[in-house]
């Protein structure tokens, strides 16, 4: 089991660099992240979105994940966000190497964005924020058996229903444009970072529901379907 | 403006579609062995040692060849066998001894990513042997991994040698 410090830990870690980065502003960011003094009320209503990238992996390929998300627009300028998903992998006898990987979980993201446009009161947006994530899922992985290089016998490799969970947040940036009428479209590019991570008896895994797949690419991204409510 | 933040994410999307593959380049999970004296110092070996073990249809493969003035050396270890079984055959000159070294072992399916090998860490749990031309092998450090640095074992060979 891999436990990264504790996730009390990193969560504490971000909590007091926030404070501090609040603590150090200046008068002018200050001024950045106020909420404009005009005559539009604060509650500016709902958006509900849906990632079109992730559906798009999901049907191309062996991984991907559904998600859809809740915005709520206060005063044009802060966007509190809740993101649910569903995230599935079925890679199946890896041409090269032989292993199957299955998984498939639920996750959730929440977070805030803050649209950086001056002229916040317009259609557009350019925006960027950040998500806490977290998921808990299960993996089988397996191959087919095959003859140990210097005893020769048969040898199976695998395990079953291994539980597994991650926390991880997420620095985004991202534009949306409006369409028509109540619809938007939407890009994002995401920034990702493990807190906590627990594997079992595994020291690794490959596909994490909401997170992607493990390697050295931290980067994410999503493509959005927005719609006001 | 707009513009070019549309090419800038475009760019940055479809960097967030590459992917790599990060599989170790040190991938061999072997055992390592130091001799050693009595007093903890560092052996040498003074005979040639010839290492073996009984694989599949009872056919030997032949682990180490001819081994001399060695302080150290590493040996393949089982996937999947419970206990691995090996025959040290010691020669020098008429000199010939034989011992048996058997370990045994938790073996645990180690996975990095799809695109890397499957294969097997191991937790070594005992060690026991002949005592024709070995003195007494311990277990140093128990995990087997890709590690080439750590010794596992501490083969003490008897006096003569």
């Amino acid at each position: 089991m891999i436990l990264r410090p504790s996730i009390s830990i990193s969560i504490s870690r971000v909590a007091i660099s926030l404070m501090l980065l609040l603590a150090c502003l200046t008068a002018d960011a200050q001024k950045l992240f106020r909420l404009e003094k005009d005559s539009i009320p604060l509650m500016r209503g709902f958006q509900v979105s849906f990632d079109l990238f992730g559906a798009g992996q999901m049907m191309l390929g062996d991984y991907g994940q559904y998600e859809a998300a809740l915005r709520l627009n206060l005063h044009d300028q802060w966007f509190p966000i809740v993101e649910v998903g569903y995230g599935k992998a079925n890679h199946e006898e890896d041409p090269v190497t032989g292993i199957d990987y299955k998984t498939q979980a639920p996750y959730f993201r929440a977070g805030v964005d803050f649209n950086m446009l001056k002229k916040k009161h317009q259609a557009n947006r350019i925006f960027a924020g950040f998500r806490y994530a977290y998921t808990s899922y299960k993996v089988d992985i397996w191959r087919k058996d095959f003859p140990d290089p210097v005893w020769k016998w048969n040898t199976g490799f695998g395990v079953r229903d291994e539980q597994c969970s991650q926390h991880w947040l997420e620095f985004v940036f991202g534009i949306d444009a409006r369409v028509f009428g109540p619809f938007h479209l939407g890009w994002s590019v995401r920034y990702k970072r493990r807190l906590a991570h627990d594997e079992g008896n595994l020291d690794k895994t490959w596909y994490v529901p909401g997170y992607g797949t493990w390697d050295s690419s931290a980067l994410g991204g999503t493509f959005n379907v927005i719609i006001d409510i | 403006m707009m513009r070019r933040l549309l090419f800038f994410l475009a760019v940055a999307w479809v960097a967030c579609s590459c992917t790599s593959i990060d599989c170790p380049v040190q991938t061999a999970v072997r055992t390592y062995y130091a001799l050693q004296k009595s007093d903890q110092t560092t052996d040498t070996l003074k005979d040639t040692l010839y290492i073996a073990s009984r694989v599949l249809k009872g056919k030997d493969t032949l682990l180490l060849d001819k081994a001399i003035t060695l302080t150290t050396f590493s040996l393949p270890i089982g996937y999947a066998n419970p206990e691995d079984t090996l025959c040290f055959r010691f020669r020098n000159g008429s000199y010939a001894a034989t011992d048996t070294v058997w370990i045994k072992k938790e073996n645990i399916p180690h996975f990095e990513s799809v695109d890397c090998s499957a294969t097997f860490f191991h937790r070594l749990t005992a060690v026991r042997c002949t005592h024709h031309a070995i003195d007494s092998i311990t277990i140093n450090s128990p995990t087997v991994d890709y590690d080439p640095q750590t010794i596992h074992f501490y083969l003490y060979l008897k006096s003569r040698h």
